[in-house]
Parts: structure tokens; sequence; C-alpha cells
């Protein structure tokens, strides 16, 4: 069997190990979560006799283990139930409406900033200890330090306020979809941008300047080869590999994290999604998101180990030296 | 490299034919009013709770209504009504009213809505309030007899409550409540993207033909209340409601924007009587001389007092009718130090104060207690819970608590539930056969003079040895300007249907 193929498994094997794990736990945390889900619901105006026909209807008196089996039973047929409050609406048709917004975003944020923040940790590392790696580093610990929720009240107070170039808050008018009102997009993309640019374009920096200090890129420089032609066909190429780990590892929380940016602009996404059901103790609904975001997490995590095989040769050929 | 681009192509275009649909339209623009609400939970009638005022109340309709500017009971699907001394009530119903599926409304539907109220599989919330009902008769389509157990002349103010509007008798609310709300309100569902947005379009069939006034409702369920702001600032929407005093503040300065109080909410901050230390009369009258209105209003609203935050130590709200205007007492903590001292307190007391923490007002108001009471001796201990918790584990149960009640443009129900012995939501553990009695006459009395005559006695007793301080704390609605008309009575019912766009 090929390398790669018999590392694909390997990870589907742990990641259904892992889902199997992470839905037990997700549902045990829920579970202890204070308060109570009928009481919550219907508010103070609720008499004993309300709340008990709720939580009756809603199966919420089962035993926690018997519940725990019918949801996981259920979820193996891809049925996630329903949410607590919209009875008779499945979460399957609020939930993939709001993931296919949040990958949206996620792309948007992900061609905005991998590329930009690549382009100037290889600049920065070039130029060591030069001005212009000075700027860079500079902006780069900047944005880190910024949590998204500041850098997103700063943007959309310059560019939505002051210049009004793009809308304050990102929701989708009704009866429109989200392709008609692109716009939407850029300011949260640029929040995300801020956040990632800094761990990117500083791992990028380093590895740079360690790849442009090894002996063959040295060599190659001495043999008289364009500058150009060194950095981005000898040393972009090794220099690219913690950087993709690090993109990789973030993949996660891009596609499924986005609670606090989402949040922020409004926009309709799966992190919004997940704080308006947390607030609302939406339990079902809970189980769902964590539980998507998990795969996405285990996924993003196993794409960025089989990429990183493929690009590193030390990795991808290590069995065959045993 | 190439070969990514190409994959990034194929993503893209594949997202755009998924997410592609309906573009933006033509044609004359309509007038709509868009509208930022919180994220609704159940919205189903009956155990609807409260949020979502403006979907549902556009989309339902009830058997008369409240008017705003005079506070009397207008007809809406009832054109008249009758009673003999508050047991028997015969309601006249609209002709020619349709719901949104078709089906025309009738007796039936009425009968079928009040008996719906007793169904235990559905938890109704209005259950208690309706069990007084011994029967209803149904003489003809448009005709309703409603038999009481007991004479009930303030009956009527019951089917203005939010969670009372008219149903159809043939419609599956246990099943379509949720996704598909349907009744014979001025405005119909056209679509319903749950926990994001509702868009509701004129009813075309609607009874009164020069109503509503506008075309469209758009609403936006967005559950923080900053964004909404962002919202109505930025011109994406047109009202906003729930808005808290500093935002309010915030606003003043906006030119094109208004914030309305269309009605307060009250808080009870309760002396539980049967408990240590208020059991004795004089430490809650110590607490009360402790006690500065215009200082809360300040400090809770950024308001002055008796423009939008009123103060009473009496369960009636001073913007009822029934209120007697009884005189402020005036803070004096040295009398508060003589009453805690007679106590047998001299030297100050210990209590803990109870509350929801995550509800409009609830933490501004237990810390201004605290402070306020803190010179007269009382040590107060602040005990926030999130409302869930609050209301499940700790009220009903505690010496000293702050809860929400929602206004009520009867009273008399709530004395029942709140004050008489054996109440069901008797916080303050109250037992006095005085209250009692006064409670019972109050809700048997036909003659309004002599009712009104026995609430003033009722305030007279809360205001002397009574359980509870009552702030009536500002509800707050957002508006741009050009919303014209903006009506929403006590019952939290906004109408819509009146509601024009400059």
């Amino acid at each position: 069997m090929n390398r790669i193929t018999r590392l694909v498994l390997q990870r589907l094997g742990s990641l259904l190990a892992t889902l199997v794990i992470m839905s037990f736990i997700i549902f045990m945390l829920v579970e202890i979560m204070p308060g109570d889900v009928a009481q919550m619901i219907l508010g103070q105006s609720a008499t004993e006799e309300a709340v008990a026909a709720l939580r009756e209807a809603r199966g919420l008196n089962d035993p926690v283990l018997q519940r725990y089996v019918r949801w996981v039973g259920a979820l193996a047929t891809g049925d996630l139930g329903e949410s607590i409050y919209m009875q008779g609406v499945a979460i399957n048709s609020i939930l993939w409406r709001r993931v296919g917004h949040s990958l949206v975003l996620a792309l948007a944020a992900f061609i905005l900033f991998v590329p930009l923040s690549i382009f100037l940790g290889v600049l920065a590392g070039v130029k060591e200890k030069k001005p212009t790696d000075s700027v860079i580093s500079f902006f780069g610990l900047a944005t880190m330090a910024l949590p998204e929720f500041v850098s997103g009240v700063i943007l959309i107070t310059v560019f939505a306020v002051t210049l009004d170039w793009f809308p304050i808050v990102s929701v989708i008018p009704i009866g429109e979809t989200l392709f008609g009102n692109l716009d939407i997009l850029v300011l949260p993309a640029l929040s995300i941008t801020f956040v990632m640019f800094g761990y990117v374009s500083r791992m990028q920096r380093s590895s740079m300047i360690s790849v442009m200090n090894s002996d063959y890129v040295r060599a190659a420089i001495l043999k008289g080869m364009p500058r150009r032609y060194v950095i981005f066909r000898h040393a972009l190429k090794n220099a690219l590999l913690p950087t993709i780990t690090i993109i990789g590892m973030n993949m996660g929380w891009l596609f499924g994290g986005l609670v606090v940016v989402e949040t922020l602009f409004g926009f309709p996404g799966m992190g919004s999604l997940l704080m308006t059901a947390i607030k609302t103790r939406d339990v079902p609904l809970i189980e769902a998101c964590v539980l998507l975001i998990t795969v996405i997490y285990s996924l993003s995590t196993m794409v960025t180990d089989i990429m990183y095989s493929y690009l590193n040769p030390r990795i991808r050929y290590q069995g065959g030296q045993r | 490299m190439k070969r990514v681009m190409l994959l990034v192509l194929v993503f893209v275009v594949a997202s755009a034919m998924v997410f592609a649909g309906g573009g933006k339209e033509t044609g004359p623009e309509p007038k709509t009013i868009r509208i930022a609400e919180q994220v609704p939970g159940l919205i189903t009638p009956g155990v609807w709770d409260g949020q979502a005022f403006s979907m549902n109340s556009s989309i339902y309709e009830y058997l008369v209504e409240i008017n705003t500017e005079t506070g009397a009971i207008d007809p809406v699907l009832a054109t008249s009504w009758s009673t003999d001394d508050g047991s028997v009530w015969t309601f006249n119903l609209r002709k020619e009213v349709k719901f949104h599926d078709g089906t025309a409304f009738d007796a039936e539907d009425v009968k079928y809505t009040i008996e719906r109220t007793q169904d235990p599989a559905i938890g109704h919330l209005k259950k208690q309030d309706f069990e007084v009902v011994s029967s209803i008769e149904t003489p003809d389509p448009h005709t309703v007899v409603i038999r009481l157990h007991e004479s009930r002349p303030t009956f009527i103010y019951q089917l203005t409550d939010y969670n009372m509007p008219m149903l159809s008798s043939s419609y599956d609310y246990a099943k379509l409540g949720e996704s598909k709300p349907m009744g014979t309100g001025p405005f119909v569902m056209q679509q319903l993207i749950p926990k994001e947005s509702a868009a509701l379009v004129r009813n075309t069939a609607y009874w009164a033909t020069d109503l509503p006034k506008v075309d469209r409702l758009s609403i936006y369920f967005v559950a923080d209340i900053d964004a909404s702001i962002s919202m109505l600032e930025s011109d994406r929407v047109d009202v906003v409601p729930f808005v808290t005093p500093v935002i309010k503040n915030r606003l003043d300065s906006v030119d094109g924007i208004s914030v309305i109080s269309p009605y307060q909410e009250q808080r009870f901050i309760s002396m539980a009587v049967d408990q240590k230390p208020f059991d004795d009369n004089r430490v809650r009258l110590a607490l009360k001389y402790a006690m500065d209105p215009q200082v809360i209003a300040r400090s809770v609203a950024q308001m002055d007092l008796n423009d939008g935050i009123y103060y009473n130590e009496t369960p009636i709200m001073n913007m009822l009718a029934e209120y007697k205007d009884l005189p402020l007492r005036g803070r004096d903590i040295e009398k508060s130090k003589q009453l805690l001292a007679e106590a047998g307190y001299p030297h100050g007391v210990s209590v803990e104060l109870y509350y929801a923490s995550d509800h409009p007002f609830g933490k501004e108001l237990s810390q201004t207690i605290q402070e306020l009471a803190a010179p007269a001796g009382f040590d107060i201990e602040l005990k926030g819970f999130t409302r869930d918790i609050y209301l499940s584990q700790y009220w009903l149960n505690v010496p000293f608590s702050i809860t929400g009640w929602g206004g009520r443009i009867d009273p008399s129900m709530l004395l029942a539930l709140a004050f008489k012995t054996g109440g069901s939501w008797n916080e303050s553990h109250l037992s006095d056969s005085r209250v009692d009695a006064l409670i019972d006459k109050i809700s048997a009395e036909v003659d309004v003079e002599k009712r009104t005559g026995y609430y003033h006695e009722l305030q007279q007793l809360f205001f002397e040895e009574g359980s509870l301080i009552n702030v009536q704390v500002p509800y707050l609605v957002a508006i741009n300007d050009r919303v014209i008309g903006y009506r929403q009575p006590l019952t939290m019912i906004p109408q819509y249907k009146y509601m024009d766009i400059r």
C-alpha cells in the first residue's frame, strides 16, 4: 500500500476515535452546564406545569446515557436533531447555511492573509535587520497583540464610519444572498488577517533567515546565481514548511471558531450561531456546532500532516530508510 | 501554483452556484420597516417567551387591543362585547375575517384558542389565568359566550395578553407553530430563516382595508445589541427594541434617531415577611427609609425620577389609573438606624440580596440598593445568578430578592398570584387576611369607582407595612425618525399595522 494512502487511512481511523471521545465529552460538558433549559426557554411566567410539560415534550427527563445514545445514534445517520426552540425545524436546515457562509468568509480571509503574510515574511527574512524588516516585524507584533474585537472596532471606525467604504455590520439584507453582498466580507476578513498576519509572517521570516544562512543557499549565491532565483527557487520551498504547519493548525480556528469576529460584525456564520445557541442554552444546537468544529479541526490537522509529509522528503521517505 | 489557482476558482464558482438565488428586486420600492430584534426562543402562542414581538404581533391578532393613546380597549377581531356582573361574557365577532391559509375565522376558533390554554401537553403560560372559564358556547359562527366560575369584571384584559392571539382550530400549531406561524394578522410570513431573519409582507386579504400602512416588515434576529445599534446607525434597520440606558445616552446626540420608552417594566425588591430579618416590619421600613428614589433613578436608568423611571412601595405602577399618589418617604438614615435598633439590630444587619445578573437593570439596581442601605447598617451581600438559575433555584425561596415583572394593564391578576396567601408567585410569602380580603374584593367588584377605592386601601396598607419596593424601569426602543406612529402599549405588543414610513 502506498505510504500516503496508509497515512490517510491511519489518520481517518484516529479521527473517528477522536470524534467518539469528543462527542461524549461535549455531551457531558453541556450536560453539566448550570441552569435549566426548560426554565430558560419559558422565562419567569412559566408555571411548574409548563416547565414540566416542556421538559417531557423535549425528552429532557430521560436519563443522561439514554439521551447520549439516542443523540449519537441519530448522528450516525446524519441527523443532528432539532433545535430545542425550533420544533419541527431540523438543525441540518439551520446549520449548513451558516457553515457555507463561514466557509466563504474563511476563504476570503485565507486569500487575503496567506499571500500577504508569506510575501512580507520572506521580504523581512531576506532584508534581516534592515529598516524593511523592522517595519514589517513591528506591524506583525502589533497586529498579533491586538485581539480581534479591538482590531475589528478599529477597522469599523476607519473603513466603515470615517471612510464609509464598507458596511459597518456584515448582515445579509433580507431576500438577498451572500454573493450579492460580497462587500460585507471585507472587514471581517481583514480583522482575521490582522490576527493571522503576525503569526504567519514571523514564522516565515525566521525560517527564511535560517534557510538563507544554510550552506546550500550560500553555495548557490557564491556560484553566482541570481539572488531572486535563489530566494524563490531554492530557499522559499524549504522555508515554507513551518509556515504551512502554522497555517494548517489555524485552519480549524479559521473555519469553525470565528465566534468573536462573526458576533462583532453580526455575520451570519457558524460562530455567531454557536454564540446564539450558547446564550439561549440550545443544547442540541451547541452539540452540533461544537462537534462540527471538532471535525474541522481534526480534518485540517490531518490535511496539514499529509501535506507536510508530501512536501518534506525527509518525512516522506523516513519509512523507506528504516 | 496554477493548479492551486484552478482549485480556488472551482471552489468559488461552486459556492456561488450553491448560494446563488434571489437577486435584488426591481420595480417600485415597497414601503418597508426594518427591525433588529433579539434572537427569538419559542414563538408558538401559548409558550411564546416574549421575544420577537414585532414578528409575532404582526402575524397574529387578538380579540381586542389596548389603545396606546387613551388606554381604552379597542375592538379587533371582536367588534363588541358585553357582560352582566363579569361572570358571563358575550363577544360578537368580526365577519369576513380570514386566516392566512384562507380559512375563515369564526367562533369555533375562539373556543379552540381558549380551551387550548388548559391542554396539559402544551404547558400553556396562561393556563392559570383561564382556569376560571367554566364553559364556552358558540350560538352562531360570530358569537361566543364565555361563562366563568366566578365574577371577573376585568376578565377581558386577559384577552390582551401576548400569549392569547386567536388561533385557527384547523391548523397544527404543535407542528408548525415554530416554523410557519399563521394567524389573521396584518402581515403574512413570507420567509423565515431560523435564528437569522424573517420577511413579512402585507396581508392583502386583511379585514381593515386601509391597514397595514407599510408593505413589508424585514426583521433581523441579532444576538448582540451593539451590532443592532450599528445597524441602526448605518441605516440598515429602522427599529431596535430593548436598548439600554447607556446606549440611549449615546443615541440622544445622534441626528435622526430617537429613543422612546413606550412603557415601564416592574422590578420588585421583595422582602420575605416570614424570614429574618424582614419578618419585622421595622426592618422593612428601615430599608425603605434608607432608599433615595432619585439616586436609584439616576444610577439605574440615568434618567430623572418620574421621567421614564418610577418608584413606589406598592404593587401598582405609577402610570395606572388605579395608582394612589402616595408621597415619597424621603431618605432618613437616622430614622432607619433607629428602626433597626428597635427591631433588635443596633449594630446593623447582614442580608443576602438575590437577583438575575443578566436581566436588564438587575446589576445596577442591586448595587445601588447595596450602597444606599449601607449607611443605615444594612450589610448586603449581592448574590447574582443568570436568570434561569435565579428563577429555578432561588426565586420564591430567599429572604431578599429582585425580580422582573412585566407591567399588567389589569393589576388584579398579578395581585392574586404574587401577594395573596398561597399565591403561586408569592415571593414575599405574604399572608395577611386584610390583603387577601382586599384582593378578593378588587377582582370581584364591578363598579370601577369602588374598585379603585379598594386599590387605594391596599396601597396604603403596602405603604405602611408592605413587603416590597417597586422600581419601574423603562423599556426603551431606538427608532429612526423616518418611522412614524410607533405604538406599543403596556401589553408589550407593538402595533406595526398603524406605523408608517416617511
